[in-house]
Formats: C-alpha cells, sequence, structure tokens
C-alpha cells in the first residue's frame, strides 16, 4: 500500500507539474479549436456563394462580365508565399536569432500590406459596389471578411514585432509567434479557396 | 498507514488576485475562479428567466380572450420575440453554462478552466446583452418584432426608418452572445481535453462532462454559421445590400438554412447538459450505477454528431424540395436512438435502486417524464407529412415547450438542488423543494398539454388574436402559465433563506461518489489541496472501491462515510 | 414463483398498454378538424398509427419507470446501496436495434403516405398531369378510399387551377380561366385543385388546417401546390408562417361546394364588377391611425409603428363581412 501512495503522489506531482506549466500547450489546443471554428464562418459565406451561384444564372450586377483575374493572381501569388516567410521567420526564432526572425516577420508584414493595397487598388477599379446585387454583395463581403483577416494579422505581427524587443520576452516560450503564423497559415488558406470560387470559377 | 508522512507538492493558492473579496461581493468583481463565474452565470440567467417569464404571462394574459385587446399587435409581436430570446440567449443558455462552469472543474480534478480570464470575459459579455435586449424596448419602434429566427424578409421590413431599431440592436445582442458561447467552448473544449486529473481517463469521466463536452462541440461548429447568417442580415438591414432581400433579388430561404443550421443543434446545446445532470443525480439518489455509463456517454456524442444533419426538419412547409424533405426525415427520426438510449438507461438504473423522493430526484424524474414525452411528439414532428399539418401551429410550441420547460428548467431545477450543498455548504429546505416541484410539474402540464391540441385544430403560433375554437384550451394554458409563475415564489424563497441561514451539512451530504464531492464545501480557490489521482470509474455504488488513490483525500480532512470504510480496507 | 408472479404481471401490462394504444389511435382522429380533403385522411390514418406507437412506448416505458418509483424506494433508515449493476450488453443492443427498426419503419410508412398525398414539392414546378404515385403498385397500408378519391378527381375532370397571391394582410384568388378575383376562396368538391400561390411581400403560409397542408409562400417563387377537396362546407384558411403585425388578422373562408354550384358561383362573380373587400388589417389600421385621439384605444397597450396593410383588394366576389368561423 505504501508502494502504491508513493507511486501515486509520484506521478500525480509529475502531472501536476506537467499540468500547470503547461498553459501555453492549452493555448495552442483553443487556439486551434478556435480557428477551426472560425472557419466555420468561411464555410458558411462560400456555402452562400455557391448556393446564389449555382441558382441565379445571371447574377452579375448589369454590364459586368466577370473579374479580371491577372492582378489578383499576383496577389495571392504574394500572399500566399508570405506563409514560407513567416515559416522562416519562426525557425530563427527557434534558432534565437532575434534579428533574422525580426527581418523576415517583417517581410511578412510587408507582403501582407502589398495584398491589401491590392485589393484595394481592385475595389476601387471594379464598377459594381456592396449593393449591387447577389454578385456584389457576396464578392465585398467575401474579399472585405477576409481583408480584415488579413488586417488582424498584419496588427498581430507587429505586435510580435514590438514584443521581440522586450527583453526574455521568450521566456516562457513563444505561444504568441506560434498563434500569429498559424493565423497567417489560415487566412492563406482561406484565401486559396476564396480565389478559387471567385476567380478561377467563373 | 497514519504514520507515513510524504511532503504534499506545494500548492500557491490563494485569491484569484490580491485583494479579492471573499464575501458575497466577489460576485460582482470581475473574478477568475470558475465558482464565482458559475453562480454569476447562474445568478444574472435566473434573473432574466423572470423577466422572459413576465413577457410571457402578459402574453398568456393576451390570449386568454381570443381577440387581440390587452396589447397592441405590435406589442404581442414584441413580447414573442424578446420571450424567445430573452430565454435562449440570456437563461437557457448562461444557465447551464454556468452549471458547467462550475461543476467540470470540480468534476475532472482541475484546479480551474483552462482560460480562467477568458472564462470572465465570456461571463461579462452576457450582461451587456441583456442590457441591449432590453434597451431595445426604448428605441422607437420598439424592440424587434420578427420573432427570434429573425426571418428575411419581415425582419428587414424597417417602419420607423431608422437605423438604430429594435432588429439592430437585437442583431447586435445575439452576435455579442454568440462571442461569448464560443469563447466559452474553446474553454470548456480545452479544458476537458486537457486538464482531466491524472488517473481520470475518458471512461472515468463523469457523463456530465461527456455531455458537456458534446453540448459546447456543437456550440463550436454551429454558432459561426449563425454569425454568419447574422452578418448577412445585419448587412441586408443598415447597407442595403440584397442577400436575403426577394425585392433586390435575394433569396430569403438561405436565411433559413444558416438559422437551423445552427438553431437546430442549439437545442442539443441545451437538452445534453440537462441530461447529463439527470445521469449524475438519479444514481446518488437512487443509490445504483449509472446504468449501460459508457453508452450513455458516448451517445452524447452522436447526438452531437447527428444534430449537425437535420435542420431541414424546420424547413419541411419551407419551399423544400421533397428529397430533402424525406432525407431530413429519416435524419431527425435517427435522433431518437441516442436519447432512447438515455432514457431507457436511466429507467433501468432506478429500477431495484433504494430511490429517495429528494427534491433534486424529484426535479430529475418529472424531467425525464417530460422529456418521454416531448421526444414521442419530436418523432411525430419528424414525419413530413404530419409535420406539413402541424408546424408553425401551436403542437410546436407545445412540443418544444415540453422540451424546453418540461425537461431542461427542470433539470436545471435539478441541478442546482443537487450541488446548491456542495456550492453553499448549506442545505435547502425540503418542504419548499417539493412545493416547488409540485407547482412546477403541474404547471407544465397544464400550460404546455392543452397547446397539444390547440395546434391539431389548427391554431398557427405566434398570432395575437384567434378563432373562438380555440378558446378552450388558450384559457387553460393561461392559467398554466400563470401557475408557472407562481411557482418560482417558493424557488426564491428557498435559495435566498438557505444561502443565509440554511442548516450547515459538511461536505458530502448526500453521500455522493465524484471528485466535486471531495472537496470542501464550498470548495476553497483552486478546489482541491493536491490534485486527486483517480482509480476507478464514477458511480461506484455499492461497489466497495475507492474513487481516487490519494491518502488523505484530496479536498480536505472529511471523509465521505461510505469511502472511509472502503479505503481503509483497501490500503 | 416470483419469476411467474414477474411473467404475468408484465404480460397482463403489455395487454393493457396494447388496448391503451388502440383506444388512443382511435381517439386521434377526434382531435382533428373535420376532413374535408382527401389528403386528411391519409394524414389522419398517419397520425393514428404514430398515436397508437407513442401511446405503447410512453406507456412501456413510463409503467416500469412508476413501478420502481413505487417499489425501489429506500427504507427510512437503511443506508446501504442498491446491487452494482453497471449495464448490460444484450439490453444495451435490444434498446438501441428496436428504436432504430421503430424509426426506419416510421419514415418508411410517411414517405408512403407523403407520396400519396401528391401535393407536389414546391421546388418541381414540371406539370405533370397525372401523379405517377398514384399507381396501384402501391399498396396502402391503411384505407385505401382517399388515394381513389384523389385518382378519381384526377382522372374524371380537369385540374381546376387558381392563383393565389399573400400579401401583408390580405389573401386574393384569382381564376384565370374567368379572369375573376376573390377575397373566399370557392372550391368544387371531388376535383384536384391546383394552386400557383404567389407572395408579394415576405413570407406567408397556404394552411388550411382541414386540408391538413400547408405551404409557405415565398416572394419571387411561384409555387405549386395540389389538393382534392371532398366535403363540402366552409374551412378556414390561415396564414401561417409570421408575416408581420397583423399576421393572425391575415385569414380567409374556404367553401367547398358542390361543382354546379360552384360553377354558379364563379359566373355570378364574374358577373359582378369589382368593389373593394373587407380587410381586417386595413380596418384595424386605419382605426389606430385615422381618428385624432381615438388612436388604439381598443387596447390596453398601445404599440409601435407598422407596415402600413396594403389597401383593401377590389375583387369581383367579396364577402360583406368579416370571415365566418368555422364550424365548431
Amino acid at each position: 500500500m505504501t508502494a502504491e501512495r508513493v507511486i501515486s503522489q509520484d506521478v500525480e506531482a509529475t502531472v501536476r507539474q506537467h499540468q500547470e506549466h503547461d498553459a501555453a500547450g492549452n493555448s495552442k489546443f483553443g487556439f486551434i479549436v478556435f480557428l477551426l471554428s472560425e472557419s466555420v464562418i468561411f464555410l458558411s459565406f462560400f456555402t452562400g456563394y455557391i448556393v446564389y451561384k449555382t441558382t441565379n444564372p445571371d447574377w452579375y450586377p448589369p454590364g459586368v462580365t466577370g473579374l479580371e483575374t491577372r492582378e489578383p493572381l499576383i496577389n495571392t501569388l504574394v500572399l500566399v508565399s508570405s506563409s514560407f516567410v513567416i515559416y522562416v521567420a519562426e525557425r530563427y526564432l527557434h534558432d534565437k536569432k532575434l534579428w533574422g526572425f525580426r527581418i523576415f516577420l517583417l517581410a511578412t508584414m510587408a507582403m501582407g500590406g502589398y495584398f491589401l493595397l491590392g485589393q484595394a487598388v481592385e475595389w476601387s477599379s471594379l464598377p459594381f459596389g456592396f449593393k449591387d446585387g447577389l454578385f456584389g454583395g457576396m464578392f465585398y463581403l467575401l474579399t472585405g471578411f477576409h481583408g480584415l483577416h488579413v488586417l488582424t494579422g498584419i496588427l498581430l505581427q507587429t505586435l510580435m514585432l514590438g514584443r521581440s524587443f522586450i527583453s526574455g520576452n521568450y521566456d516562457n516560450g513563444f505561444f504568441g509567434v506560434e498563434a500569429t503564423s498559424l493565423f497567417w497559415h489560415f487566412v492563406d488558406v482561406i484565401w486559396i479557396v476564396l480565389y478559387t470560387l471567385i476567380y478561377v470559377w467563373q | 498507514m497514519t504514520n507515513i508522512s510524504l511532503e504534499a507538492p506545494e500548492v500557491v493558492r490563494g485569491q484569484p488576485y490580491p485583494g479579492a473579496p471573499d464575501n458575497w461581493k466577489r460576485f460582482f468583481t470581475f473574478s477568475t475562479d470558475h465558482k464565482v463565474i458559475g453562480i454569476q452565470y447562474i445568478v444574472t440567467s435566473f434573473f432574466f428567466f423572470l423577466i422572459g417569464g413576465t413577457l410571457s404571462m402578459i402574453m398568456r394574459g393576451e390570449l386568454i380572450t381570443p381577440d387581440a385587446d390587452l396589447v397592441d399587435r405590435t406589442v404581442y409581436n414584441a413580447l414573442f420575440t424578446m420571450h424567445g430570446s430573452i430565454m435562449l440567449f440570456m437563461w437557457t443558455f448562461p444557465v447551464l453554462v454556468g452549471l458547467g462552469n462550475y461543476l467540470v472543474p470540480l468534476m475532472i480534478g482541475a484546479r480551474d478552466m483552462a482560460f480562467p480570464r477568458l472564462n470572465a470575459v465570456s461571463f461579462w459579455m452576457v450582461p451587456v446583452v441583456g442590457v441591449l435586449m432590453l434597451a431595445s424596448f426604448l428605441v422607437p419602434g420598439g424592440p424587434s418584432q420578427s420573432g427570434w429566427w429573425a426571418y428575411p424578409p419581415v425582419s428587414i421590413q424597417n417602419p420607423t426608418g431608422n437605423l438604430l431599431n429594435g432588429q439592430v440592436l437585437w442583431i447586435l445582442a445575439v452576435a455579442i452572445s454568440g462571442v461569448s458561447s464560443i469563447m466559452g467552448a474553446v474553454n470548456f473544449v480545452t479544458t476537458i481535453f486537457r486538464m482531466r486529473t491524472p488517473g481520470m481517463t475518458w471512461f472515468r469521466t463523469p457523463a456530465f462532462v461527456w455531455s458537456v463536452l458534446g453540448a459546447q462541440l456543437i456550440q463550436l461548429y454551429g454558432l459561426p454559421a449563425l454569425t454568419g447568417g447574422a452578418v448577412m442580415l445585419l448587412l441586408d438591414i443598415t447597407i442595403g445590400t440584397s442577400f436575403f432581400a426577394p425585392e433586390r433579388g435575394g433569396n430569403p430561404i438561405l436565411y433559413q438554412h444558416f438559422f437551423w443550421f445552427y438553431s437546430h443543434p442549439a437545442v442539443y446545446v441545451m437538452i445534453l447538459p440537462v441530461f447529463g445532470m439527470f445521469s449524475e443525480i438519479l444514481p446518488v439518489h437512487a443509490r445504483k450505477p449509472l446504468f449501460g455509463y459508457r453508452v450513455i456517454a458516448a451517445s452524447s456524442i452522436l447526438i452531437t454528431v447527428v444534430s449537425g444533419l437535420v435542420w431541414v426538419h424546420h424547413m419541411f412547409a419551407s419551399a423544400t424540395p421533397s428529397w430533402m424533405r424525406i432525407l431530413f426525415m429519416v435524419t431527425s427520426m435517427l435522433v431518437a436512438i441516442p436519447s432512447g438510449i438515455k432514457v431507457f438507461g436511466w429507467v433501468a438504473t432506478i429500477w431495484g435502486g433504494k430511490i429517495r423522493f429528494t427534491t433534486p430526484m424529484l426535479f430529475a424524474l418529472g424531467g425525464i417524464s417530460n422529456w418521454l414525452f416531448a421526444g414521442i411528439t419530436g418523432i411525430f414532428l419528424a414525419s413530413v407529412p404530419i409535420d406539413i399539418h402541424v408546424n408553425n401551429t401551436y403542437f410546436v410550441v407545445g412540443h418544444f415547450h415540453y422540451v424546453l420547460y418540461g425537461a431542461i428548467v427542470m433539470g436545471i431545477y435539478a441541478g442546482i438542488y443537487h450541488w446548491f450543498p456542495k456550492m453553499t455548504g448549506r442545505m435547502y429546505y425540503e418542504g419548499l423543494g417539493k412545493l416547488h416541484f409540485a407547482l412546477t410539474y403541474l404547471g407544465t402540464a397544464l400550460t404546455f398539454l392543452p397547446m397539444h391540441p390547440a395546434g391539431l385544430m389548427g391554431m398557427p403560433r405566434r398570432v395575437a388574436s384567434y378563432d373562438l375554437e380555440f378558446a378552450y384550451w388558450n384559457v387553460l394554458a393561461s392559467l398554466g402559465g400563470f401557475l408557472l409563475g407562481l411557482s418560482t415564489l417558493p424557488f426564491i424563497l428557498n435559495m435566498v433563506s438557505s444561502w443565509i441561514r440554511g442548516e450547515k451539512v459538511g461536505n458530502n451530504p448526500w453521500r455522493a461518489y465524484g471528485l466535486e464531492w471531495l472537496t470542501s464545501s464550498p470548495p476553497t480557490v483552486e478546489n482541491f489541496e493536491e490534485l486527486p489521482l483517480v482509480v476507478s470509474g464514477p458511480y461506484g455504488y455499492g461497489r466497495n472501491q475507492p474513487l481516487v488513490g490519494n491518502t488523505p483525500n484530496p479536498g480536505l480532512t472529511e471523509f465521505p462515510e461510505s469511502l472511509t470504510a472502503m479505503q481503509s480496507d483497501e490500503l | 414463483m416470483s419469476k411467474l408472479r414477474a411473467i404475468l404481471i408484465m404480460t397482463v401490462y403489455a395487454i393493457l398498454v396494447t388496448l391503451a394504444s388502440i383506444w388512443m389511435a382511435k381517439q386521434s382522429y377526434s382531435w382533428f378538424p373535420p376532413e374535408a380533403s382527401a389528403e386528411s385522411k391519409l394524414l389522419d390514418d398517419l397520425f393514428s398509427l404514430f398515436t397508437g406507437l407513442g401511446t405503447f412506448i410512453y406507456l412501456g416505458v413510463i409503467g416500469p419507470f412508476l413501478y420502481s418509483l413505487v417499489f425501489h424506494r429506500a427504507r427510512k433508515y437503511d443506508m446501504s446501496d442498491g446491487p452494482p449493476i453497471e449495464g448490460n450488453t444484450w439490453l444495451e443492443i435490444v434498446w438501441t436495434a428496436v428504436p432504430l427498426v421503430l424509426v426506419l419503419t416510421l419514415s418508411f410508412v410517411s414517405y408512403r403516405t407523403y407520396e400519396k398525398m401528391a401535393v407536389r414539392g414546391p421546388m418541381e414546378l414540371v406539370h405533370l398531369h397525372l401523379p405517377q404515385i398514384i399507381q396501384p403498385a402501391y399498396a396502402a397500408p391503411f384505407d385505401s378510399t382517399p388515394q381513389q378519391e384523389i385518382e378519381n378527381a384526377v382522372e374524371t375532370a380537369p385540374i381546376e387551377e387558381i392563383d393565389v397571391t399573400a400579401k401583408q394582410w390580405a389573401w386574393v384568388f384569382h381564376y384565370p380561366k374567368q379572369d375573376i378575383t376573390s377575397t373566399e376562396l370557392h372550391l368544387p368538391v371531388n376535383r384536384r385543385v391546383r394552386f400557383t400561390l404567389r407572395s408579394e411581400d415576405v413570407l406567408h403560409g397556404f394552411y388550411i388546417p382541414a386540408f391538413r397542408l400547408k405551404q409557405d409562400v415565398v416572394p419571387n417563387h411561384e409555387i405549386d401546390f395540389e389538393l382534392t377537396p371532398v366535403k363540402t362546407g366552409t374551412y378556414r384558411l390561415r396564414d401561417s408562417m409570421f408575416s408581420g403585425t397583423y399576421f393572425a388578422a391575415n385569414q380567409a373562408d374556404v367553401v367547398v361546394q358542390p361543382f354546379n354550384e360552384y360553377q354558379q358561383w364563379l359566373a355570378d362573380a364574374a358577373a359582378a364588377s369589382p368593389t373593394p373587400a373587407f380587410n381586417q388589417a386595413a380596418f384595424e389600421y386605419s382605426q389606430a391611425n385615422d381618428q385624432e385621439g381615438a388612436t388604439k384605444d381598443n387596447v390596453v397597450v398601445r404599440g409601435w409603428d407598422t407596415i402600413p396593410p396594403a389597401s383593401p383588394p377590389v375583387v369581383n366576389y367579396a364577402p360583406k363581412h368579416e370571415p365566418d368561423s368555422p364550424p365548431t
């Protein structure tokens, strides 16, 4: 019986140690759960888009036949490659090379910024607005909602960049950077689906 | 065995933040203790339960006569809209989150939820939602009058032309409630997956925890769909986009899909934790293990999955093609199977037990009998031809109030009474509790049974006036409604007076199994002196097995009688 | 001995439950309005089946439940626990499988009833002259008269076509062949009727309880809907999908009459010049808003702004009064 107790307390102590110091693990788990849930909002918008498109044969606003795909494609390439850039930044952080991390994070932010700028340019050149029928509504809803996520991602990256200058910031791991990076990959994947739906499937 | 002294791991214990009050004032602070938050949820939502109940009694006052003569038709429409919205978003959801918040960490042997601060933020959004809902009574044009479904095009129509109107406030309130629920769900799922104490494997986890997990998973996959639909609806109302506006080419039926994709599973978000509480309460007061525990636990997750595939049964009379009607009829009928497993399991649990009619037991038994009835009328509603006749009639109103009041509210009462000694360290008054039960059970039957025949005769729901042929049933239902209003008085009296000066009853007055009963009543901050090491499954009644391997027990010094004997045998 | 007694009790209880279920199934017919359409008979049969089975399940579960509550109580000072039975695999398999078979059967029976009603899926806009489902291949589990009635109606005469327009808050019926309009729905008995449902503003619900049929009316979306009235009389059409302020008042009378009377009514209506019909919503709205000071003094609690009702429809045939209450 003594042995049982000793073992039990031993196990207990280890696991508790593990549990109480694994706040970062919890956060990561929780963040992934949150992203999965968030993706359902996009999924519902995509479903709406597909339903509207398939049930309304002529749903473009008058005078609109389709969308220009070239500039958006460049935009897409920039955004998708920024996913690799932020990955590199993360690797640098793992190796405790802070300046490499900062430079690549900055590069990611620049690429995200370029994407948003390209989006703004495209929006301003389009002949239809938010209120122009179902297509107008769906187009601006999807790109706008995604754009908000890109903006959020850039703000998170700014925050991470700023915090990298605080000494001792990474003593307890770098969950913040991991989450930011995860969020950025998520935003990218969503964009790929979105691009396929809006630009490729015309 | 007592002379061996091992240094218990030193625990850093204390208040959630320095200087936090330790008395009643803590319930008015931004406390991060899951037990404080749980009680904050329960009390706040009960306050809104009373408001929602008052609204319903005004409605029953209107409906006691056939003509629309007590309130104006617009007022009646606002009343049923706000009654539904407040009862769901401000009472049923939050009160169950509150019970879950209080119990889940205790039951799985955790010191708190995974994200205590997020937990507090989730709670403090609830009063904001409530204020927005109530404030909408004061804006020009009154609160939303489109029902809690907010179906377009009616919800898009804006008679006052103001941008700030009841419907917009309603959507904002629902959106904030949604954010709060998603944050809560992330918290619960993370807690249940990652914070179970050593030895608590999945099939040693209490059925209540399983059911909360099932419910919160639904929130995670369902709520975002409603959010998507609500965003589009808000854009239609405010900016003038055309998603659901038929005059601009939109499709109002699509909104119904978004809405029900969440809002049907939402019923299971509410009923699952109640099922869980039934599964906890019956074994304690019948002194028998939960019959078929594993299957009952797993059936919660089965319901989570199936409930995502049934939403179109709310739309059989909408412009729904036949193949969809038939497909969703079959999936909806399938829900009867996991529900049946639970009911049969409960009956087998009490069979041959040593039953005591305590107040929580009475409420649980009453809730189960009501659920049985509501489940059977639910199968009626799943059948397409029957549903074509009765949907949008009082038959449906009777059915879902039997679920919501008969099963869910009774289950919530059962839970509150059962864990009241744990939350306060004091016992409620049994006599008042039984009076409360009698009034509630009779009131439920008198209010909601007559709605079924009225619906079969063809009385549509949401009407402010009706034909004379329905008067008889409506008078009965109105009288029952007032009785239900009355039934809350002994409850309030009981809770307030027992909390202040009820008999102190120690840590485990029910002699119940379960980690929550091993710690003090009320549990201290961080719940356990040392984390319990679970060595056997739950519900070990009559089995002479210890639940935990720690000695002394991980809570405090006092042993539950039933555990003391067997533990000294064992060690 | 005790085993024998248990078997005896169970047998007696099973017989009682069966009898009660049969009684309830028969009783269920009385819970409905008159069976005024062929479809309503199909529905009532189905409902009766559900009621019988539902009663059987309810009593079958509640009996042991109550028995246990009465006979398995703890004695006052008995602190012991019950037997530690944790489950029984066979029992659990049985009570998973039996409901499964049961609900699949009920789904199948419902499906067949639905097919026989042949109300038309709302999105199936193809006009078929004879509902294919009405074929002898589908042997009826119940009384086959209603099915026969539908079939006769379809075979003996052309389908009557009627346009239905729903708006906030009025029903207008248009008979395209005669080009007449009415706010009262007249139908010939024993003829198949096909409605084309339209809405001018929001969702409405076309619901005639005596016919047991209901279909939402969706703006921008024509919906075909068929039924076969088989009993003369006056019934009530109600709006079943919440449509705003005066939703509850959005009702109309449905008059099912012999074919010659129906023809006569059509002829009379064609001769009449269009007049504004009485409209409850418009009436209440004008009462509330026209008279200075008298605003809504018929209610205790005053209301808020509302979407104004459409002006009373101008029709060939307008009943001179508010809709009649259906016979109780």
